[in-house]
């Protein structure tokens, strides 16, 4: 009954709001002034892909809108004439001018910018969304720019590049783990075509789950988390699959060093509906073979991607996509087997309902799953499988009222299934019984709705609310802790049965004042709540850590934020630069009691320590978009900190991710027509880290006794990485263009610390020494990318 | 022994990571009473040792606490420890015709002649836990095991299914102990054998690239089976994985929880032994 009531509310606010700016629109207008509605779909010339976040800017208003991810845009405008000039990062800019006196339909194909370097005519109405959008605290990067980024064993890398942003944080030398302002890696929400992807990782981390040639489009909310977005504390990583070529046949493809990978796309029906098919594996086992040692001809070790996306366009009005991901690391050796990974599955259909309201309604299925074992035979021979799967639908869709009003409003319900753990004996001569956590399941369900207003000349508004429920639903066995975290007893609770539901408002603002689209001040508070969170307590972590939800015993976690800043383009916005603060509290963050156990463990509840979280900072950006030159240039000051009950005796102790100073400096710079060279150099203060302070020797050991939790640091970490790419001849019409990319990592060679490790010498037992561990020194890598069109 | 077989995978996949020793600078923290030392099933003397912490970076053998008075109970009786060598050693040890008696609870009770950080009495107690009967035990060789093979330690015994039990293995290879240090000794829970019969169970690797630490052909070899408290058994865990700093999976540093109250650390523990014995064949 409570729920419905909360849903009810919700609709009345929705309903509210869009009555009053239908209302505020009319009052402002009068009603003389009719008005039309301009809209369509802006793509890719040379291959058809819809162009997301594209502008369509009108000259004589000063206003304009923005493509949304599927490349549609819609502007309502009173009866007149107007110039329209549709431009997009990398693109000709395109002005045409309109009689509008009915409502028109202008979809419209963007020509890309060749690699030969014309003079280019640079316009005023370049890409100016930095300072005019009411949208701070996130940064869009096309897959052209990553791939630009100089990589770890050549292996472009989406993850790798975020890890680059201001106010982004690695978790440790070639992780795929990221900290976003202060909070911790399970905080951010991965999705892949809408599909939450639980583990990014392949090979511990090295390498990330996403095959860049199959990727179009990312985007990272930092803060002012948009309300149709919902689950996680601290940001959300939205990253978009290539729909396919719709006009020719393509083959890209790259051979590495460590992977190779290959992608075939192209129309099925020109122009209405295409493919994309993209794979990558990696190969270092298949040369085990021709090892010497014997013990290793029969090892397995490698991770496969892949990608697959139809899209159909039926008509103006409706478009369908079916997209896919499966990857998978396998390992094994004489003793032990293991394999894990992610697969996703989204089904779309973009509906416009008028030239003015869009919709999208997607079925979305995602699993993450891995595998532990032995061989058979034995008496110790064990397999043991865990996995999480969700099925969830989700509606939706934008109103575009007016110039002055875009309107959000949607809802979403996944149903996850949790099966955490269960290990077993195998083979006839096993001796191991079975150890299961039981499984469980839950419903989490969104429902939101947002505004984004345009008040006079200078102000915008955006205000929207998101209610979040999560409802644990039987079967399922909960169990009760005392208060020194002992279970005591359990209930079972039958399938069906809603034995815990959880609800929380979700507030969303922004605002933006701008002085004359030059420079503008805007200012964002957003609500989180957070169900669901890794048992994790290493910084890094393995593929084996899982997922729990919360439950009568686990709060879901809350954050607030509030950010501030500065933004300001120079030079016909060919530099964005921005300056933005914020602080971020985040109650019932999770933590583990010392030694905790995480691994199959029923009572993995009671291993819960709760706290609050905090953490601020000053991020500063400039972005160059120059022709030749292109990058940008960040520093981040800023502090995270924990204070959780149980932990450091209670008091407050700096976060893992807690680097007060980071810089990241990523430039490319094109040389000429057949040459280009790229460079990284990133900076931070060393992680916090907890050392040993005083000795005791125990049973012929020597065992630490620590200093309050993270009291010192590791070194400062800083790593120069550079990559020069060699293109083969281009000519108009030429087929078949290929170029060769060199990248080394950590061009000083530098040893920067992985983790510090306390050792007894072997020799004499009464001295210790601090012996540091590095991944990487300097490695060097080459990789061929090749390109093959039908044309 | 499944969660140590992760460890195991997840270590064989790093790619060789490279070490240097570095210097690291260090703050003091204040002294603290070590107790380290066990009673158990059989008649025989048995010593515990006390120390007093010192800073890390110390290097030298750490200090004795001499001149304690040091006595066990075990509710109807007491024992007095006497320091082995007075005033020097800081080792205590029971009278020769001790004998722990199994389930009884026993209290360590030490009373120093000179504080430490402020406290000068301290207790420990620990309940002394029945053992299964260790039926026998066996050696396999798995040749194709790391570099120069493998040799696992099996043995057969029924797990009890009533209770829940934790199991201390300590190995003696021609009457000497193998295990000689906290970190080569063997903890395990029933987890995954409870009420079963133990079947040639692995319950001890020994790398053979280890000379000093591996068996051989020919050689005797005793297998101590402990049965321990579950307070023993995750001090014991918590020392192993203390010190271990793997950002894959080792969690943020903790000090170890024992079992001495007012700020003492270490353990005295009490457990009950079986044996089994058997000489070695490839």
């Amino acid at each position: 009954m409570i729920q419905s009531k909360h849903l009810l509310f919700l609709f009345l606010f929705l309903f509210l709001f869009i009555f009053s700016s239908t209302f505020t629109v009319s009052g402002n207008q009068g009603d003389k002034n009719k008005h039309y509605t301009i809209s369509g779909k802006i793509t890719d010339k040379t291959n058809g892909e819809a162009l997301v976040g594209a502008t369509v800017f009108i000259r004589e208003l000063k206003t304009g809108a923005v493509s949304d991810v599927y490349g549609n845009y819609s502007l309502t405008l009173d009866e007149g004439n107007y110039t329209l000039v549709f431009s997009y990062i990398g693109y000709k800019t395109h002005e045409q001018v309109i009689i509008l006196t009915m409502n028109i339909a202008l979809s419209f194909e963007l020509e890309p910018y060749q690699q030969q370097l014309k003079e280019v005519e640079i316009t005023s109405e370049k890409n100016d969304r930095n300072v005019v959008k009411p949208e701070m605290s996130t940064f869009r990067m096309d897959i052209k720019t990553i791939q630009r980024i100089p990589a770890l064993m050549g292996e472009v890398d989406v993850i790798k590049a975020i890890q680059l942003l201001p106010g982004v944080q690695s978790v440790g030398e070639g992780s795929s783990g990221f900290s976003v302002r202060g909070g911790s890696p399970d905080q951010n929400l991965i999705l892949l075509d809408e599909a939450t992807v639980y583990n990014a990782s392949h090979l511990m981390g090295f390498f990330s789950v996403f095959n860049n040639d199959a990727i179009k489009d990312v985007k990272l909310y930092k803060g002012d988390i948009p309300a149709n977005y919902g689950g996680r504390l601290s940001s959300v990583l939205d990253i978009r699959m290539n729909e396919g070529n719709s006009k020719k046949y393509e083959i890209n493809g790259g051979i590495g060093i460590i992977a190779s990978r290959l992608t075939v796309e192209g129309p099925i029906q020109k122009d209405r509906s295409s493919f994309i098919i993209s794979g990558r594996r990696t190969y270092a086992d298949l040369f085990l073979p021709l090892s010497s040692d014997k013990a290793l001809q029969n090892n397995k070790l490698y991770f496969y991607d892949l990608n697959a996306k139809v899209n159909y366009r039926i008509n103006e009005n409706n478009q369908i996509f079916l997209s896919g991901y499966f990857g998978r690391d396998v390992f094994s050796n004489g003793f032990a087997r293991m394999n894990w990974g992610n697969e996703t599955g989204t089904f779309r259909w973009n509906h416009l309902f008028s030239k003015q309201l869009f919709s999208n309604f997607s079925f979305i299925y995602s699993n993450y799953s891995y595998f532990l074992g032995t061989p058979d035979g034995n008496n110790n021979s064990f397999e043991w499988n865990s996995n999480l799967r969700d099925l969830g639908i989700k509606g939706d869709f934008s109103y575009y009222l007016n110039t002055k009003n875009t309107i959000k409003f949607g809802a979403s319900v996944v149903y996850h299934m949790f099966y955490p753990g269960q290990a077993k004996g195998i083979g006839a001569q096993t001796v191991i019984n079975e150890v299961k956590v039981p499984n469980n399941y839950a419903f989490e369900t969104g429902i939101y709705g947002s505004n984004e207003q345009r008040i006079g000349e200078h102000f915008t508004v955006k205000y929207g609310l998101r209610l979040s429920m999560f409802q644990n639903t039987g079967p399922g066995t909960v169990f009760h802790f005392d208060s020194s975290y002992k279970a005591i007893d359990s209930t079972i609770y039958k399938a069906g049965t809603v034995y815990q539901t959880y609800y929380g408002w979700e507030p969303r603002l922004g605002l933006l004042y701008d002085f004359n689209a030059k420079h503008s001040i805007k200012a964002s508070y957003a609500r989180t709540y957070q169900y669901l969170q890794l048992a994790q307590n290493s910084t890094v972590g393995t593929p084996l850590d899982i997922w729990f939800a919360a439950s009568p015993n686990v709060k879901p976690q809350i954050a607030d934020q509030i950010a501030a800043g500065y933004f300001r383009n120079f030079r016909h916005n060919t530099i964005e630069t921005s300056i933005e603060g914020y602080y971020k509290w985040m109650n019932n963050v999770i933590d583990f009691k010392d030694f905790a156990n995480l691994i199959l463990n029923n009572k993995l509840e009671g291993e819960i320590r709760n706290g609050k979280g905090w953490s601020y900072g000053v991020e500063i950006l400039v972005r160059l978009n120059e022709e030749r030159l292109n990058g940008w240039v960040s520093y981040t000051w800023s502090r995270s900190f924990r204070q959780i009950n149980g932990i450091n005796d209670g008091n407050p102790y700096p976060a893992p991710y807690d680097k007060p100073n980071s810089v990241s400096v990523v430039l490319n710079y094109i040389l000429g027509k057949r040459w280009s060279i790229g460079a990284t150099w990133v900076y931070a203060t060393g992680a916090p880290v907890t050392f040993p302070t005083g000795r005791a020797e125990i049973g012929g050991k020597i065992v630490s006794i620590y200093s309050d939790r993270n009291q010192y640091r590791y070194q400062d970490y800083h790593r120069l990485d550079l990559s020069v790419t060699f293109s083969g001849k281009q000519k108009p019409g030429r087929k078949f263009n290929w170029d060769l990319n060199f990248s080394v990592y950590n061009l000083y060679n530098r040893h920067n610390t992985w983790s510090i490790n306390f050792v007894q010498d072997n020799e004499n037992p009464n001295v210790t020494y601090a012996e540091k561990v590095y991944l990487f020194g300097i490695i060097p890598s080459v990789t061929f990318n090749f390109h093959f069109n039908n044309d | 022994m499944i969660k140590k077989f992760r460890h195991i995978v997840v270590v064989s996949m790093l790619i060789a990571a490279c070490t240097e020793k570095i210097n690291v600078n260090l703050d003091s923290t204040y002294t603290r009473l070590v107790v380290d030392g066990n009673i158990a099933s059989d008649t025989a003397t048995y010593q515990i040792r006390l120390t007093k912490t010192a800073d890390y970076f110390f290097n030298e053998p750490v200090p004795p606490v001499t001149r304690a008075s040091v006595f066990l109970s075990d509710g109807e009786n007491i024992f007095p420890l006497a320091e082995t060598k007075p005033g020097i050693s800081g080792i205590y040890s029971t009278d020769s015709t001790f004998v722990g008696k199994k389930d009884k609870t026993y209290t360590l009770h030490i009373d120093l002649s000179e504080p430490i950080s402020g406290e000068s009495a301290f207790d420990a107690i620990c309940k002394l836990n029945h053992v299964t009967h260790l039926d026998s035990i066996g050696t396999v060789f798995e040749p194709d095991w790391g570099k120069e093979g493998i040799w696992k330690i099996k043995l057969w015994a029924q797990e009890p299914g009533n209770e829940v039990n934790y199991y201390l293995f300590n190995l003696y290879r021609n009457g000497k102990l193998l295990t000689d240090t906290i970190t080569k000794k063997v903890v395990s829970d029933d987890k995954f054998y409870n009420g079963s019969y133990m079947n040639g169970v692995d319950v001890i690797y020994l790398n053979n690239a280890h000379k000093w630490e591996t068996i051989n052909p020919g050689d005797t070899i005793i297998l101590q089976m402990s049965g321990i408290t579950e307070e023993y058994y995750n001090f014991i865990m918590q020392v192993q994985q203390s010190g271990l700093n793997i950002p894959f999976f080792s969690g943020p540093p903790a000090n170890v929880k024992g079992n001495i109250d007012h700020g003492g650390i270490g353990f005295f523990a009490a457990y009950s032994n079986s044996f089994a014995k058997t000489i070695v064949h490839r």
